[in-house]
C-alpha cells in the first residue's frame, strides 16, 4: 500500500471538534464524506486520471464542507444533543446531483450536493451586479446566455427527519430499493421513506416493559445489499438478528438469529461487554456478514446461525489487559470493519495507529500504521508488528508501547478498487495500492 | 483477598465511571450505562462469593482455602487476580487494608451525590453515605451504617446542601421491604440495582453482627457495599 494522501483541519478550538466521527465512500468511489464531532461534513472528490499527470490522478481534493448539524438543548429532558455526526450514507446517484444522509444522535438530514459551473448573463431587468435596472435605460430586449463559472458545490438540506428517536442514533441504512431507509437507536428501528419526514414506521423495538429488565441493546444496523426486505441488527450481547420485513410490520421476532456460544475459558469480568458487537457490514456479494466486537472480526454466512465461518484476531495481546483497558475506558471504543470490493480482504482499526487487513483466502493478515512518517506521497507502507514477549525483532513495538490515545474507529474501502480510507483522530489518510491498480 | 479486593476496586470504579457519564455532553448513554452495570455485576458475584467463602472459613476456622476458593469462582484475567498464588489466609488481610478499601471508596461515592438534578430524583438518600466516613480512616464496623444513614439526616443544612433527597423517607421503607423495586424511570441499571437492594437489605436490616467478628475489616465491606447501594440506584 503507498502512502497518498493526508488532509488533517485544524482545530482552533483545540478541544477536538475535528475528531472525524465518519467516514464513507459513495457508491461510484468518487466522492468520499467524513463527518467530524463538531457536526461539519467535509466532501473529498476524486480527480480524473489523466494520462498527462499519471502521478496525479485518483487524487481525493476537498470538493465541499458544509455544517450538517448544530448543538442543540432538549429542553425537556435538560440534555445537550451533540452535534456529532455518528454515520454517512450515500444514496445511490438518481440524476446529476449527489445525495447523502447525515446523522447526528437524534436527527437524521438529507442532504443534497449539486454543482453549479454556468450561470446565467444578460437579464434584461438586472444588471450584472443584480441591481435592477433604470427601465428607461432598457431600449432593446436579449435573451439571457450561459456562460461558463468556476466551479461552485452547493449543499443544500432537503429534508429534515426530527423526533423519530428517544434514545442515541447509532445507525443509518438505505434500502436498495432507493426509497426507504432506516435508522437504529439503542432500543428501536425506525423506517423512513425518504420523501415523508412528518412520520416514520418502527419496525423494531426491544424496550422491555420494565427498563429493569434491560439486558441487551442495539448497537448495530444494515439492509442487505439485494434484498429490499432484509435487514440485520447486531446486539451488545454478540448476537445477528436477520429480520425479513415480510413476515410482520413489527419484525421483533427474527428470521435467524446467530450467534456463537461463549468460550467458557475466556470468561472474566469484562467477557460481557468486549463480545458487543461494534459493527456489521454485509459483503458486496450479500452471502455473508462481517462483525467487529473488541478483539476480534468474525465472517457470517447468512446461512449458518450457529457460529461464524471466520474469525480472526485483531489483537489478542489486549485480552490481558482488559482490566487496565476499563480503567481508561478504552474497552468501551466502538471500532468499525470493512470489506473490499471484491469480498476477499476485511480491514478494521485497532489501536497506536494501526490498522489490520485479513486476506480471507491466504488467511495472511497484515498490520499497517496510519501516520505521517510513513504516509509521505508514494511512500510504501511497511508491515508493522507487535510483539508480546518472546523474541523481539526489529521495529517491533511492544504491547506496553501501545499508544491507546491514538485509535483507528473509522475505515472505508472504495466500493471497487484498492483504496482506502483511514480516520486516525482529526487525520484522514488516504492509501491506495498501486500495485494491483490499473495504472500501470 | 486480592481477588475480593480487585472486585471490590472495579466496583467502585464502575459506580466512579456511571457518575462520570451523567456529566458527559448528549446525555446519559444506554449502551455505556449497560455495561458499566454488567462489570459492577459480575464484580459483585464474585466479591460476595469471596466473601462468602471466606465468612465460611472464618465460622470453620483458619484452613487451607486454596482449592475451595480456586474452584469456586470464575477463573479471572491475570490483570484482576492480582496474584496467580493461591489466596493468603484470611488472618494476613490486613486490617489497614480493609480500613483502606472503605477510605478509598467513600470519596466516590461522596462526589455522586453532587450529581446535581437532570436525573430523576429516584433514588433513596445517597447523601446518607458522605458524612461519616469523612477523616475516618476506620470506622468501627457495628456503626458504619448505622451511623450513615442517621448523619446526613441530622446534619443542619443538608437538606439546602442537596446532601439528602426528599427520597430519605423511600429508602427505609425499601430497606423494611426489601422487595420493593427502585422507581421505574429510565434508569439503565435498574435490574442491577434492584438485585443489590434486595440482597442488601438484609444486611443493612440485621445491623451489626453479633458474636465474635472474623476480622474487624469485614464489616467496612458490608457499608461499602451499602454505599454502592445508594449511589447506584441513585441513577
Amino acid at each position: 500500500m503507498e502512502g497518498e494522501s493526508i488532509y488533517e483541519v485544524d482545530s482552533e478550538d483545540g478541544v477536538g471538534a475535528d475528531i472525524i466521527s465518519t467516514v464513507e465512500f459513495n457508491h461510484t468511489g468518487e466522492l468520499l464524506a467524513t463527518g467530524d464531532k463538531g457536526g461539519r461534513v467535509v466532501i473529498f472528490q476524486r480527480e480524473p486520471e489523466s494520462k498527462n499527470e499519471p502521478y496525479i490522478q485518483g487524487e481525493y481534493n476537498v470538493y465541499s464542507t458544509f455544517q450538517s448539524h448544530e448543538p442543540e438543548f432538549d429542553y425537556l429532558k435538560s440534555l445537550e444533543i451533540e452535534e456529532k455526526i455518528n454515520k454517512i450514507k450515500w444514496l445511490p446517484q438518481q440524476n446529476a446531483a449527489h445525495s447523502l444522509l447525515s446523522t447526528n444522535d437524534k436527527t437524521i438530514k438529507l442532504w443534497k450536493v449539486t454543482e453549479r459551473d454556468k450561470r446565467p448573463e444578460g437579464y434584461n431587468l438586472k444588471d450584472e451586479e443584480g441591481k435592477l435596472k433604470d427601465l428607461s435605460t432598457v431600449t432593446s430586449l436579449q435573451v439571457p446566455v450561459l456562460k461558463p463559472m468556476d466551479l461552485m458545490v452547493e449543499v443544500t438540506p432537503r429534508r429534515i427527519f426530527a423526533n423519530g428517536h428517544t434514545y442515541h442514533v447509532n445507525s443509518i441504512s438505505v434500502n436498495s430499493d432507493c426509497e426507504t431507509y432506516m435508522s437504529a437507536d439503542d432500543l428501536r428501528i425506525n423506517l423512513w421513506h425518504l420523501a415523508i419526514t412528518d412520520r416514520s414506521f418502527n419496525i423494531v423495538d426491544i424496550k422491555p416493559a420494565n427498563m429493569e429488565d434491560l439486558t441487551e441493546v442495539i448497537t448495530a444496523s444494515e439492509f442487505h445489499p439485494h434484498h429490499c426486505n432484509l435487514f440485520v441488527y447486531s446486539s451488545s450481547k454478540g448476537s445477528l438478528r436477520l429480520c425479513d420485513m415480510r413476515a410482520s410490520a413489527l419484525c421483533d421476532k427474527h428470521s435467524k438469529l446467530f450467534e456463537e456460544p461463549e468460550d467458557p475459558s475466556n470468561r472474566s469480568f469484562f467477557s460481557e461487554i468486549i463480545s458487543s458487537v461494534s459493527d456489521v457490514k454485509f459483503s458486496h456479494s450479500g452471502r455473508y456478514m462481517l462483525t467487529r466486537d473488541y478483539l476480534t472480526v468474525k465472517v457470517w454466512d447468512l446461512n449458518m446461525e450457529t457460529k461464524p465461518i471466520e474469525t480472526y484476531q485483531v489483537h489478542d495481546y489486549l485480552r490481558s489487559k482488559l482490566c487496565s483497558l476499563y480503567e481508561n475506558d478504552c474497552i468501551f471504543d466502538k471500532f468499525e470493519c470493512a470489506w473490499n470490493g471484491s469480498d476477499s480482504v476485511i480491514m478494521t482499526g485497532a489501536y497506536n495507529n494501526f490498522f489490520r487487513m485479513f486476506d480471507r483466502n491466504t488467511k495472511r493478515d497484515v498490520t499497517l500504521e496510519a501516520s505521517r512518517e510513513s504516509s509521505k506521497p508514494r511512500a510504501i507502507l511497511k508491515p508493522r508488528r507487535v510483539c508480546v514477549g518472546g523474541k523481539r525483532r526489529k521495529d517491533d513495538i511492544s504491547v506496553d508501547s501501545l499508544d491507546f490515545t491514538k485509535k483507528i474507529l473509522h475505515t472505508a474501502w472504495h466500493p471497487t478498487e484498492n483504496i482506502i480510507a483511514i480516520a486516525a483522530t482529526n487525520n484522514l489518510y488516504i492509501f491506495q495500492d498501486k500495485v494491483n491498480s490499473e495504472m500501470h | 483477598m486480592e481477588v475480593q479486593k480487585e472486585a471490590q476496586r472495579i466496583m467502585t470504579l464502575s459506580v466512579w465511571k456511571m457518575y462520570n457519564s451523567r456529566l458527559q455532553r448528549g446525555g446519559l448513554r444506554l449502551h455505556r450505562s449497560l455495561q458499566l452495570s454488567l462489570v459492577m455485576r459480575s464484580a459483585r458475584e464474585v466479591y460476595l462469593s469471596a466473601k462468602l467463602e471466606e465468612d465460611e472459613e472464618g465460622r470453620l476456622g483458619p484452613q487451607p482455602c486454596l482449592g475451595e476458593e480456586g474452584a469456586g469462582q470464575p477463573p479471572l484475567q491475570p490483570a484482576a487476580a492480582a496474584s496467580p498464588g493461591p489466596p493468603a489466609p484470611e488472618e494476613r488481610a490486613a486490617p489497614a487494608d480493609r480500613g483502606n478499601a472503605p477510605g478509598a471508596v467513600d470519596p466516590e461515592p461522596m462526589e455522586t451525590q453532587d450529581s446535581s438534578g437532570d436525573a430523576p430524583p429516584a433514588a433513596p438518600a445517597p447523601g446518607a453515605g458522605r458524612r461519616p466516613a469523612r477523616g475516618v480512616s476506620l470506622p468501627p464496623p457495628a456503626k458504619a451504617s448505622r451511623k450513615r444513614r442517621s448523619s446526613s439526616l441530622d446534619k443542619p443544612g443538608a437538606a439546602e446542601a442537596g446532601l439528602v433527597p426528599t427520597k430519605k423517607a423511600r429508602l427505609e421503607a425499601e430497606e423494611e421491604e426489601g422487595e420493593r423495586q427502585p422507581q421505574g424511570q429510565d434508569g439503565p441499571f435498574p435490574s442491577l440495582a434492584k438485585v443489590l437492594q434486595t440482597r442488601f437489605s438484609g444486611m443493612l436490616r440485621g445491623g451489626p453482627p453479633k458474636g465474635p467478628e472474623p476480622t474487624p475489616g469485614c464489616r467496612p465491606g458490608d457499608g461499602v457495599l451499602s454505599i454502592l447501594v445508594r449511589a447506584v440506584v441513585a441513577f
